[in-house]
């Protein structure tokens, strides 16, 4: 993806929407992934957790 | 999170033919609408079959026995949310077998797409929104909004 550069946010337009079911569209989301947690390395503690609900899995995660 | 990874864990899916479909960011990745995560979220049908089978997928790339806490017996009654984060890497895989008490496996749309040859079963645009729109946590309410607009979806 090319640099690109802007003068203020309110400039930065968004990235042009990917086509969907584009198989590319995964490793870009993996990419950014890595990318985003080598900023911010969080490692989850390693074994099975269980939860109530989906709600209480992501209020505690 | 690395690329090879994800790929191992959905083609293990595939191999060991568990009934699974790619939700959360993930899902809404394949769609297009791509943000970072740290995990992979799939619901599964959490019938005993089933769950054996995701269990054999899952100890085939991690040598882990912790894999073997993953039950029926809780997906199916009490724990329908199971967060399993392996020994390492640094993201988890959020199992899901219902949704509150409006979405089960047996009911979702899902579509497959085929990435680097592994067959991946990931929720339609219009489940995904309904999924989200329904959840309390303001980052599935702000998917959904996105998700609403890029398919140009319309509430029931």
């Amino acid at each position: 993806m090319p640099i690109r550069k802007f003068h203020s946010v309110e400039e930065m337009t968004p990235l042009p929407d990917r086509r969907p079911f584009d198989p590319e569209n995964l490793r870009i989301a993996i990419a950014w992934s890595r990318a985003t947690l080598a900023l911010r390395a969080v490692k989850p503690t390693p074994g099975v957790r269980k939860f109530r609900s989906y709600e209480e899995m992501k209020a505690r995660s | 999170m690395e690329l090879e990874e994800a790929l191992r864990i959905l083609a293990a899916f595939e191999r060991e033919g568990v009934k699974y479909v790619l939700v959360g960011s993930m899902g809404m990745a394949v769609l297009g609408v791509i943000r970072a995560t740290r995990d992979i979220a799939v619901f599964v049908a959490p019938d005993e079959d089933n769950v054996a089978r995701l269990r054999r997928a899952l100890a085939s790339v991690f040598d882990d026995p912790s894999i073997d806490e993953i039950t029926s017996t809780d997906l199916a009654g009490d724990y329908p949310a199971i967060q399993y984060a392996p020994p390492t890497g640094d993201f988890s895989i959020d199992l899901l077998a219902r949704l509150g008490e409006r979405f089960r496996f047996e009911e979702l749309e899902s579509q497959e797409v085929i990435v680097d040859g592994i067959s991946v079963r990931v929720a339609t645009p219009r489940m995904l929104y309904r999924m989200k729109r329904d959840t309390v946590r303001p980052q599935d309410k702000i998917d959904a909004s996105v998700l609403r607009e890029r398919f140009d979806l319309e509430d029931e």
